[in-house]
């Protein structure tokens, strides 16, 4: 196990003027033992990025370490996949299909381990690592579902006790209801084993609950790295906002450590001046139904999902903001509503601004 | 080996551009060229028009309608391939020797036939996604508008191709079309060979034969192009509704009866009864057990060699896509487009002049057979490859395998079966190839196909019988693997003349 | 995921291996290996499957044959030219031996291989001989046709009246032969008329047996062929020659050819012993009468050798007289291309 270190990674495709730049100048720090998702959009690069470190491409510029290990770059000869020791798990968990489970975790260790009881053993310790049942041993991969292939993946991964491992978008083809189970015991599994794991995936729910730190994309280049709760509550940049959760961005005019908008008064989380564009998570928007404070509007659209609900809602001056709530008690359409923002309230330089 | 498949081209370019042009043409134009040509086009056209209206109704009415017995039908209506066209021939000329010339060589032909494009419809017709249908009956067409307008068009493809195959197949037919007395370029070309061994007339014969059979394959190459793109999305899981016959049930249903017994039981008659004539007077164990041992070897030596070299030209085609690539893969098709008589002669002289030592061993046999079969191996054997993504590779390596050992342990396994179902097929084609196997065989080598071949001719019909019965024995399992209509092979299958 | 296949290694390991094994025991087992002495053979594939065993019991040899018709390997013999594998080449008829024989390929034989031979049945340098004859002749069909309605001369089939009516076999060495004599005895001029009547007149097919059944059957009125297919065919159980008779053209007639049937050693053979050994016993005595007795009815060239009395005497025959050392394969084949029956 170790720590994984990318400095100014370049890759680009292609040559002449059609070349295009997949990763730029990407430098990334995943501390020993910890867990970092990289999220993007589909084409900004993140897949690009994992494969440089697995070693399946080469970097045109910049340099990958893992520990004090430099495996890419650095006037070091690229050292090829097959040693350099990390767990990779793409989508789909690409079983081997010829092979039954058992022999699928046993692929990767040595020939004397793979056969006998000690790859028995390392079976069963890994099938139970990844919360299935001794007896899936000997089933073949057809036979599993979805999520337990993807289990099974991550075991194969994990079975010759990698330096890294590499998830590429491991849960996209899972339904809804799997999802979450299977990404909670392939935390689990890395976090018992303490193994330094890199995620990629274009799913924000996903990049941020698993993680330790995300890393966002956007067009080869990586725009933010940082805790979730940071990332979510405090994105480098509106764009970011809006793709890690819902926003809603309002014009505003900041003094100091707050600012007045079409939902009155927020408090910032930096201090700012003058023209701002403020981002606004819909569920900091407080909807009360029973007393007349705050700003008044009236209900336009309801969309009950159970655990909450999302409410549209059309504000006296024409503003229209989304707010989410508690699903126990909601309005409906044509409501007459008061609104008002809790906890603290990032501010950008408004777009065109210099 | 992609080179070794373009020897034959080279053989016949090199022949042109050193003869010259007016010496080609002097041998070009005349009377016996255009009476070939005549002959050979008309065949050619008239087999593919009525094979393909044979082939498409017969599949909409096992497919689409309500006649009885369909599984039955279908099995009936393949069974056809197991008997090669020039044992087809021979059961119908030994039966009644008024059935030659053109009538007689278009009959028999068509009753060989067909199933090439039967069943690539068939395949498609159980692709096609009934919704489209349902949708056009909900818009509130009728149902025979509906076949006009909705599925007849998507049959293309299937038909088309189904068509060009019949057409390369009558180019390079030689046994049947000789048995019939019905001169094309194949059995004049043979003719020439018979009397000069290798004379310009008879290599003449082969450009134009050659010019021809790329023509059909060039239409082919496109059709497959579009093929891809229209490809129909599989396993639509619910099949239509059939079409109730009514009054014509029966009247249809002797009309798939007719077919069915002119195409398979009058041969299996005329077979069963010159068995019975031969065997009475005269059973060889001894010959045939050598022919088929012969066969066998060779066939067997054939798969593997032809297996073998179609590995790399597919990993190339699918790991490595590029021009290169594909013309590396595109050129074995063209080879599959050469007859089988062209292949023998181009592989005759370029032997004798350029590598005498192979000349006339088996090895060359079984190079000819490698060059006239790879396609159908590279076909069988990229589905293969198509189920071994590279992604496995990936995690391999990932895992700590070199490029060796993951082709050991991940690639080999994987594509095993479709080795095993590529080499199945070749076998199979080898074991009833005639013409190359006649020019090329090595002294004292007999194979069925030759030994039935040299008892036929000279009218041994009792002779012949027992090489004919294990020649359809052999052909059983291929049509067994072909019976499943969405094989890849269903669409690639090239019967040797 | 789709559906992957199943495991089926080792069975594939094993049918691979299986291959291999058969492959390399072809080579070991016999099939692929090294006979004693080679026989390119044009004549008739039977009657050397019967008569080949009896020298091989006698001499202790391997004989191996390929098979082939006379002008293709006599062809292929020339290209091959050094490098021929064949030791001893036997001929249908005499044209294919002329073409090995301008080549300079044969060798010459020991005078005891032609001792028993007549001398108008081997070139006289002694490059080749003769070991059977066949006469040509005319089949017709006795329902339509009497011996009296049949023609003086073969040259006259190419007149307008047997439009239709007259089946011959333009593909095989035997037609060539008869063509050689005609080009021998009536000048290129007179053959090219002659063919290009016949392509008018004739129907092509394959082979003379078929030529027969034709006439046989009443297809047509009349056929060329040799004289021992319709003997053979009565031999046998006359289903094909019972309705049809033969005629024997005479006057020294180019219907009436003679045509010779040789073997020849290839110089370049390194078999020369074998090889002498096994034409010296072809036209002895023992494998004349042998070939006599067979079902193969071709006349013997061994006087001591008697044929079957029911095949018109060798003797009775009117022959023109022919060079068998002359007659001209390739041109024949040029004539008959330009004529279009190739």
């Amino acid at each position: 196990m170790s720590s994984l270190s990318i400095t100014g990674v370049t890759k680009s495709f292609g040559t002449g003027p059609t070349a295009t730049r997949a990763v730029d100048d990407v430098t990334l720090h995943v501390p020993h033992g910890s867990f970092t998702t990289v999220l993007g959009p589909s084409g900004c690069g993140k897949t690009t990025l994992l494969r440089l470190i697995a070693g399946f491409l080469v970097p045109d510029a910049g340099s990958i370490a893992f520990g004090d290990t430099t495996v890419a770059g650095d006037g070091v000869r690229p050292v090829p996949p097959q040693a350099r020791h990390v767990g990779y798990v793409p989508q789909e968990g690409a079983l081997f299909p010829h092979l039954d489970v058992a022999a699928n975790i046993a692929f990767g260790l040595p020939g004397h381990a793979r056969a006998g009881r000690e790859g028995r053993e390392r079976v069963a310790e890994m099938l139970d690592l990844v919360e299935l049942p001794a007896h899936f041993a000997d089933r073949r991969p057809d036979e599993l579902s979805g999520g337990q292939q993807q289990r099974v993946a991550l075991a194969r991964s994990l079975a010759p006790q990698p330096a890294v491992v590499l998830l590429d978008e491991p849960f996209s083809s899972l339904d809804a209801s799997l999802r979450g189970t299977t990404a909670i015991a392939v935390r689990r599994a890395l976090a018992a084993t303490g193994t330094t794991a890199l995620l990629v995936t274009h799913d924000q729910n996903e990049a941020l609950s698993l993680a330790d730190q995300v890393a966002v994309m956007r067009g080869g280049r990586l725009v933010q790295s940082a805790p979730p709760a940071e990332v979510y509550l405090s994105p480098s940049d509106p764009q970011v906002a809006e793709f890690v959760g819902r926003a809603v961005v309002l014009p505003g005019t900041a003094t100091d450590a707050r600012a007045t908008c079409a939902l009155g008064e927020v408090v910032l989380s930096e201090a700012a001046t003058g023209p701002v564009a403020l981002m606004i998570r819909p569920e900091q928007v407080y909807v009360d139904l029973t007393h007349a404070e705050g700003v008044r509007g009236s209900v336009e659209e309801v969309s009950y999902y159970g655990h909450d609900c999302a409410v549209q809602v059309r504000l006296d001056d024409g503003t229209s903001v989304l707010a989410r709530m508690a699903g126990v008690r909601h309005p409906v359409a044509g409501d007459t509503v008061h609104l008002r923002v809790t906890g603290l309230v990032r501010a950008y330089r408004p777009a065109g601004a210099p | 080996m992609a080179v070794l498949a373009l020897v034959p081209l080279a053989y016949v370019a090199s022949y042109v551009v050193a003869i010259g042009p007016v010496d080609l043409w002097q041998l070009l134009a005349r009377p016996r060229i255009a009476e070939l040509l005549r002959n050979t086009i008309t065949l050619a056209l008239a087999c593919m028009a009525a094979t393909s209206v044979l082939g498409v109704a017969l599949a909409v009415l096992v497919e689409r309608t309500d006649l009885p017995g369909r599984r039955l039908w279908h099995g009936l209506l393949v069974a056809p391939l197991a008997v090669p066209a020039f044992v087809n021939g021979y059961a119908w000329v030994s039966l009644d020797r008024g059935i030659n010339g053109f009538g007689g060589a278009f009959a028999v032909v068509t009753l060989s036939y067909y199933p090439l494009v039967y069943l690539p419809v068939v395949a498609m017709l159980r692709r096609l996604d009934p919704a489209l249908e349902e949708t056009a009956f909900s818009l509130g067409h009728s149902r025979t508008r509906t076949f006009r307008t909705v599925v007849l068009p998507q049959l293309r493809p299937a038909l088309l191709g189904g068509a060009l195959l019949v057409g390369l197949h009558l180019l390079a037919e030689f046994g049947a079309l000789s048995l019939l007395r019905f001169p094309t370029f194949t059995t004049a070309i043979y003719d020439q060979y018979g009397s000069t061994f290798n004379g310009a007339a008879a290599t003449a014969m082969a450009v134009v034969l050659v010019l021809l059979c790329l023509v059909l394959l060039l239409a082919d190459l496109r059709l497959r192009g579009d093929r891809r793109y229209a490809r129909v999305g599989r396993g639509a899981a619910r099949t239509a509704v059939p079409l109730a016959l009514g009054r014509w049930r029966l009247p249809l249903l002797a009309t798939v009866g007719g077919v069915v017994v002119l195409a398979l039981g009058v041969p299996a008659f005329s077979l069963l009864r010159w068995l019975v004539a031969g065997t009475s007077t005269e059973f060889p164990v001894a010959e045939l057990t050598e022919a088929l041992v012969a066969t066998l070897a060779l066939a067997l030596a054939g798969a593997v060699v032809t297996t073998l070299a179609a590995i790399p030209v597919v990993w190339l085609a699918v790991r490595h896509r590029g021009w290169a690539s594909t013309v590396i893969e595109r050129s074995t098709y063209v080879a599959n487009a050469l007859p089988g008589i062209v292949v023998g002669l181009a592989l005759v002289v370029a032997s004798l002049r350029l590598v005498p030592v192979v000349y006339q061993t088996a090895g060359l046999l079984v190079a000819a057979y490698a060059i006239l079969f790879l396609p159908r191996a590279v076909v069988t054997v990229r589905a293969g490859l198509e189920q071994a993504p590279v992604v496995l590779d990936d995690v391999s390596h990932s895992l700590g395998l070199g490029p060796l050992a993951t082709a050991r342990r991940v690639t080999l396994p994987l594509i095993a079966p479709s080795l095993g179902a590529g080499a199945a097929l070749v076998f199979l084609a080898i074991s009833t190839e005639l013409t190359a196997t006649l020019m090329l065989s090595p002294i004292g080598t007999s194979t069925l196909a030759t030994e039935f071949w040299s008892a036929s001719s000279e009218l041994r019909y009792g002779a012949a019988a027992p090489y004919a019965l294990l020649l359809v024995l052999v052909s059983i399992p291929a049509t067994v693997l072909l019976m499943r209509a969405d094989s890849p092979a269903a669409q690639t299958e090239r019967v040797p003349a | 995921m789709t559906t992957p296949p199943r495991r089926a290694t080792p069975r594939t390991a094993v049918a691979l291996a299986g291959s291999l094994l058969a492959a390399s025991a072809l080579s070991g087992c016999g099939v692929f290996g090294s006979p004693d002495l080679v026989v390119y053979n044009a004549q008739h594939e039977q009657l050397l499957d019967e008569i080949i065993p009896l020298f091989e019991e006698e001499s202790g040899l391997d004989v191996e044959l390929r098979h082939g018709k006379d002008l293709e390997m006599a062809n292929q013999i020339v290209e091959e030219g050094e490098d021929s594998p064949a030791d001893v080449f036997l001929t249908e008829n005499s044209p294919a031996m002329t073409i090995v024989d301008n080549a300079g390929l044969f060798a010459e034989l020991p005078e005891s291989a032609t001792a028993t031979i007549p001398e108008q049945y081997v070139p006289a340098d002694r490059t080749w001989t003769g070991f059977l004859a066949r006469s040509t002749v005319a089949m017709y069909n006795t329902d339509t046709m009497t011996e009296a309605d049949m023609p003086a001369s073969i040259l006259d089939f190419a007149d307008p009246e047997w439009q239709g009516r007259v089946a011959f076999s333009p593909t095989g060495a035997d037609f060539q032969a008869i063509v050689s004599a005609v080009l021998e005895l009536e000048g290129e001029e007179a053959t090219a008329e002659w063919l290009a009547g016949l392509k008018a007149n004739g129907v092509i097919v394959q082979n003379n047996l078929v030529v027969m059944q034709s006439v046989d059957s009443g297809e047509v009125d009349a056929g060329i062929a040799y004289h021992y297919y319709w003997y053979r065919d009565r031999q046998e159980n006359g289903t094909d020659s019972d309705t049809s008779a033969l005629h024997f053209f005479g006057d020294q007639d180019p219907g009436a050819f003679l045509s010779i049937s040789g073997a020849g050693i290839l110089a370049s053979s390194e078999k020369q012993d074998a090889a002498q050994e096994f034409v010296t016993w072809l036209t002895g005595t023992e494998a004349q009468q042998a070939m006599a007795e067979s079902y193969a009815l071709e006349y013997p060239l061994n006087p001591d050798a008697s044929l079957n009395p029911e095949v018109k005497p060798f003797d009775e025959l009117e022959p023109p007289a022919v060079d068998v050392a002359n007659l001209n394969g390739p041109q024949v084949t040029d004539l008959m291309t330009a004529a279009g029956l190739l």
